[in-house]
């Protein structure tokens, strides 16, 4: 039973503000849901390491602009592929809501550079809303062209708090919850302790654990949780 | 009641992963008439990737949902238009003019924060708004990223604004005068282009050093700039540079956009960045103690826009708690800021940074020598570690050879009195701190 999971399974949960456990960053999603009901910050930037919601919370604001009849457009700079062509902002001035996924990676490259500041000025002519991710603050991403670099810090920087095992434990049920099922919070721990501990990591499990369960029709109890993963690791 | 591209977009969130959903889906636009269905996609590069992508999905749900009654077509467009300023010239001259002008009501002269660093700038803005193509003409602003020249620019066009409601003025930004100019050739409306821009009373063009390279774009900006200048209508501009150093200008623009003023924005010193912080606050309603505004100057000590972020960091995360602003809490609000500015920026890089700059060894620095080009050096980099770190007299005495904090206190004094009256000490002092900052 357990070689038929697909491991692989691109998790696609809807990414809402409903579905993001926050742990210690309520405070985050407040200041977006403001600046997306026009009563926050023109511009946020959050940043923090990878794997904590940085990506989901971005696709929520699309979500969220979206539910208030906005305009919202969600692109990401980091890709296998590398850097898409800076056609990709053509016209993105227009949109109500543009959220760039990993900023970093234009640093250094002085064409993206360029057109990203050209964007930004414009769009924020419009007075419209830009929300960016990154890995890092906005003063340490080596962007060379210093008129770019000061305009990222022009706004309120944010910084994604990693959980605490505790909290990752409740985020786990949470998430497992949403998604129609329950673990417990041994069953939790366990899975904290003997998977690869990134929060992206843990959902496409979750997605895997709850496919498994339902093949098999037991639920995820501790012992099948651990035969589950003997397979699986 | 729902359209059939709602009940495809709530379908496809489901069958299309997450991020692509997000970047290729939902933003397109969905116009229905007579049987067919248009999604507009913002550019040609999104077109594309739909097309190629996920055309064949979008097209099974419209169909769905649709009952067939649909053809689905994909266009570049938006529903919302955005006039590019050439499209204006047509317009009547009454027409909605303070919303053409690209200004921004937020920038005036009265809340523009006047220090040392700046006056010169904000006093010639002032002349140019009371004496609109008579006093300097043009008024060239120049300065580093994020000091302020943006911000006087639009106080001058809201000044000759209220003064003259019916006065054309256009702000813009140098790369919007190019791809305009690019957009005109492409459309074959050059002539539009310029005479849309040579009737304008007061012409507010911003970093002009992105008109270097550009010689197509010099050229059509030359001959705009004169006919403006021969009507006296009034050009301002701004520079991140004195325009003789910007590589990949032509000569005759540099020489030409000196002959009005060109007058310069320094970084604001820590009395100004104070002021600066106690003034935003107050526009937004806040009421910022000065001993927190200085806490937060001493730690931002870069640019205006840094320090703008820094006390929204700070308001924000005391609306979230409903905290009081107190020194304390500021410094826990600013913690990871404040923490990286220390990385960024301690004693052992200011030594380093002055020591290239004044190409000698950091040996020189920390030793008894007494010579002038070693002392002033050595008390440039004390003042720029008092400035710039959060180290006591002593500690930095401590790190220049073990000297008293006397000397410390004497040297920042010195560099002081020095920025006043010779010239070299002010640009070297400038020079550093922008290096030291960014």
């Amino acid at each position: 039973m357990a070689e038929q999971l697909p491991v692989n399974f691109e998790f696609r949960a809807n990414q809402t503000f409903n579905d993001f456990f926050p742990g210690g960053n309520q405070e985050i999603i407040g200041h977006l849901k403001n600046t997306l009901e026009g009563t926050g910050e023109q511009q946020i930037f959050i940043w923090g390491e990878s794997g904590l919601g940085k990506s989901h919370l971005l696709q929520a604001c699309c979500h969220h602009a979206h539910l208030h009849k906005l305009d919202a457009f969600y692109f990401s700079l980091s890709s296998a592929a590398g850097l898409p062509d800076p056609a990709i902002l053509a016209g993105l001035d227009k949109f109500d809501v543009v959220c760039v996924d990993n900023i970093e990676h234009i640093g250094g490259d002085p064409v993206w550079e360029q057109a990203f500041f050209n964007f930004f000025n414009l769009h924020r002519s419009h007075e419209h809303k830009l929300i960016l991710s990154a890995s890092c603050p906005p003063q340490t991403i080596a962007i060379d062209l210093p008129d770019l670099k000061t305009r990222l810090n022009w706004g309120l920087t944010l910084k994604l708090k990693p959980l605490t095992e505790n909290d990752s434990i409740k985020a786990l049920m949470f998430k497992a919850k949403h998604m129609g099922f329950e673990i417990s919070p041994q069953a939790g721990r366990f899975l904290l302790t003997h998977y690869n501990r990134d929060l992206a990591s843990l959902w496409n499990l979750l997605d895997t654990l709850d496919r498994a369960s339902l093949a098999a029709q037991r639920k995820l109890t501790l012992p099948f949780l651990k035969k589950l993963l003997q397979h699986l690791l | 009641m729902s359209s059939i591209w709602d009940n495809c977009l709530a379908k496809l969130e489901n069958e299309i992963a997450n991020a692509d959903f997000s970047t290729w889906i939902r933003p397109l636009q969905a116009v229905e008439s007579d049987g067919h269905i248009t999604l507009l996609a913002p550019n040609r590069f999104v077109l594309d990737w739909v097309k190629q992508h996920h055309f064949a999905k979008i097209e099974e749900s419209i169909h769905e949902f649709s009952n067939g009654n649909l053809v689905l077509t994909l266009e570049i467009g938006s529903k919302k238009s955005s006039a590019p300023p050439i499209t204006k010239v047509a317009k009547p001259v009454e027409t909605k003019k303070a919303n053409l002008t690209f200004l921004n009501k937020a920038f005036t002269f009265e809340n523009f924060v006047e220090g040392k660093s700046n006056q010169l700038a904000r006093a010639a803005s002032i002349q140019v708004s009371e004496n609109s193509g008579k006093a300097y003409n043009p008024l060239l602003i120049y300065g580093s990223s994020g000091l302020g020249k943006t911000h006087l620019m639009h106080a001058i066009g809201n000044a000759v604004l209220q003064k003259n409601p019916s006065a054309n003025i256009v702000y813009l930004h140098s790369e919007k005068f190019v791809q305009d100019m690019v957009k005109a050739l492409q459309q074959n409306s050059i002539d539009a282009f310029k005479q849309f821009y040579r009737a304008i009373d007061v012409l507010l063009i911003d970093d002009i050093q992105f008109f270097a390279g550009k010689e197509r774009s010099q050229e059509e900006f030359f001959h705009t700039f004169n006919t403006l200048l021969e009507k006296k209508h009034q050009v301002v501009l701004t520079c991140d540079k004195y325009p003789k150093e910007i590589v990949g200008l032509e000569d005759r623009l540099k020489s030409r956009f000196g002959w009005g003023l060109p007058v310069s924005i320094e970084p604001p010193d820590m009395e100004t960045r104070a002021a600066i912080l106690m003034k935003k606050a107050q526009l937004v309603g806040v009421d910022l103690a000065q001993e927190v505004a200085f806490f937060i100057a001493k730690r931002i000590p870069s640019n205006v826009r840094d320090l703008e972020g820094a006390l929204r960091r700070v308001i924000a995360n005391a609306q979230f708690t409903g905290k009081e602003i107190t020194t304390e809490f500021t410094k826990e609000a600013l913690h990871d800021l404040i923490s990286l500015q220390d990385k960024l920026v301690n004693i052992d890089n200011i030594q380093k940074t002055v020591a290239e700059y004044y190409k000698i060894r950091i040996s020189d620095l920390v030793s008894k020598n007494r010579k002038q080009t070693i002392t002033r050096p050595r008390q440039l980099a004390m003042t720029l570690a008092r400035e710039l770190t959060s180290h006591s007299f002593p500690e930095i005495g401590n790190a220049f050879g073990g000297r008293d904090h006397t000397t410390v206190i004497n040297a920042c004094k010195r560099i002081s009195e020095l920025r006043e009256s010779d010239h070299k000490m002010a640009e070297d002092y400038s020079n550093l701190l922008r290096s030291l900052s960014h």
